[in-house]
């Protein structure tokens, strides 16, 4: 047996299970994809499919490697997410807000609850319309399509969580005498805390769609400008740059939310992790 | 052999000035429905340990709650201390705090973390300080909820049905415990408990609730540590069964 292999039994048996375990399953996530793009670039090539129609993957890369380049993505991404970003805040904002207001008190929620449950029926792209009219073409408009459409699930799920907290535990928090303030803050708010990122995570998803509509529908700037620019001029390979971006865009966020959920839920038992939704 | 009293129905409570706790004439019901609690009269000496039996659905729980203060008092008069804590079954920890959060909850201070340890250390969890409350076994979140109760050396403690939920061996390490933890903090206590055993390894005195009022009320007077063998154990577990219907031959 040669000196540098390690005996097989010297390994935790439960470690080498882990490890294969991983490997294999990271493994199989990417075959299928890749298969894919290969075909893809398989028919392109073989002029099975029209590049008039569909770019090939080799194209994607290259034009997109040249509107890097040439600073058209980076500024265009630029005025996207500044876009995407604003209008999340402003949507956590007034989100959490009523939530509060509608959460923590049935006057509140008398007044506050009523008018956005009827609110949020309405299709928030049916709006565009009337935002155009409203605040023209800058960017307020794009900023509150985004608003709007995000306001509504960060709403919806952080007045339930804190309406649906255990009940048990906030007779407990009375025997403890703990004061409004410390059993909203204490028992409360880091119940719905849970809910307020499912939110949070369905508002991230809704403000790309938002954003992608309100860009293409009229802007001077960002990737959906920049995609419907592209469709003037018959750039497939830029449309499709942009819809790589776009894809980009809602992983990363997704990712960013659940390394959050990680973080602020590392109460929660591993096997409960990810159940939210 | 121990002596043992018994009474029925007939403990005075001319004097509800001596209790720590005294109830006179509270009456509860629910809606329109039955009275639950019927002109009940309770009361309980300062460092008295009383175990309260009854059916499941007699109103055990509900004059625990009254007692706690999370029920309102309609008819009569209901005085208690300020200072009183509960245990509940479910233990009741909020999982987003640490052990040691939850059992220092609400209390200031700067050695905030050092009494919370102290308590843990004292019931047997100085080991799952910084631990996450859902990680906890059963038995260990009603140690956790104990050092809760009892971090805010409360005059007057109920623990409404605490090791119901926990496995044999388990219950029987925490009478244990509580028993130490009585006599060390000297509060009184009021357990509500369906096991008659348990009434009669901790208690002072066990009560039977029954339609609404306490018509059994026993004075346990064995000596302390107790012995299921003692033949005044034996006989007071025969009263008390009598007395909750159970009639074992
Ligand atoms: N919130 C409530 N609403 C209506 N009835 C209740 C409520 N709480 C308890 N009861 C009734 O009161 C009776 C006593 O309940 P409880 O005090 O929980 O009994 P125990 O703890 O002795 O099992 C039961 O018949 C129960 O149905
Ligand atoms: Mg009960």
């Amino acid at each position: 047996m040669p000196a540098n292999v390690i005996p097989f039994a010297s390994v935790p048996w439960h470690g080498r299970t882990v490890l294969r375990h991983v490997d294999a399953h990271a493994l199989l996530r990417y075959v299928s994809p890749v298969i894919l793009v290969l075909m893809w670039q398989g028919a392109c090539s073989t002029g099975m499919v029209s590049t008039r129609q569909v770019a090939s993957p080799v194209q994607v890369i290259m034009t997109g490697w040249g509107l890097l380049r040439d600073g058209t993505l980076g500024a265009n991404l630029g005025v996207s997410l500044a876009r995407a970003a604003t209008g999340l805040a402003i949507a956590v904002v007034l989100g959490v807000g009523f939530a509060l207001i509608s959460g923590l008190s049935r006057l509140g929620e008398d007044i506050v609850d009523a008018p956005l449950q009827i609110l949020r029926t309405l299709p928030a792209l049916a709006m565009v319309p009337l935002f155009i009219l409203w605040f023209g073409i800058g960017e307020i408009p794009k900023i509150a399509l985004v608003a709007l459409g995000a306001t509504f699930p960060i709403y919806l799920n952080l007045h339930k969580g804190i309406r649906s907290i255990d009940p048990r535990l906030l007779e407990m928090a009375r025997t403890l005498g703990l004061s409004r303030m410390q059993t909203i803050r204490d028992v409360i708010l880091p119940g719905a805390l849970p809910d307020l990122l499912v939110g949070l995570r369905f508002a991230v998803g809704m403000s790309w769609l938002m954003l992608v509509v309100a860009e293409q529908v009229n802007a001077e700037s960002g990737i959906g400008h920049m995609m419907m620019e592209a469709q003037d001029f018959l750039r497939t390979d830029i449309i499709m740059v942009g819809l790589v971006i776009y894809g980009l865009l809602g992983l990363v966020s997704d990712q960013v939310v659940r390394l959050m959920e990680r973080v602020f839920l590392s109460w929660r038992p591993v096997h409960q992790r990810g159940q939210g939704a | 052999m121990n002596a043992a009293v018994m009474t029925n129905g007939t403990r005075d409570v001319s004097s509800p000035k001596n209790g720590v706790v005294a109830i006179n004439g509270l009456t509860r019901r629910f809606g329109r429905g039955p009275a639950v609690l019927d002109r009940l009269d309770l009361t309980i000496a300062p460092g008295e340990f009383v175990a309260l039996l009854g059916h499941s659905g007699s109103g055990k729980s509900t004059l625990l709650r009254t007692l706690a203060g999370l029920d309102p008092v309609h008819e009569g008069t209901v005085a208690r201390p300020d200072s009183v804590s509960v245990v509940f079954q479910d233990g009741r920890l909020l999982p987003w705090k640490r052990v040691w959060e939850n059992v220092v909850l609400g209390q200031a201070g700067a050695d905030r973390r050092r009494r919370a340890i102290a308590m843990l250390e004292e019931v047997g969890l100085g080991h799952r300080v910084d631990a996450w409350p859902l990680t906890l076994s059963g038995g260990e979140t009603q140690r956790a909820a104990l050092a809760r109760a009892l971090v805010r050396r409360p005059v007057f403690l109920m623990l409404d049905e605490p090791f119901a939920a926990l496995d044999a061996l388990a219950r029987l390490k925490m009478q244990r415990l509580v028993a130490r933890l009585w006599a060390r903090h000297g509060c009184a206590v009021l357990l509500v408990t369906h096991d008659v055993d348990e009434a009669l390894m901790l208690a002072d005195r066990a009560i039977v609730l029954d339609r609404g009022r306490i018509r059994t009320d026993i004075t346990i007077a064995l000596e302390r540590p107790r012995h299921h063998a003692d033949p005044g154990f034996i006989h007071l577990r025969g009263v008390l069964l009598d007395a909750l219907g159970v009639h074992d031959d």
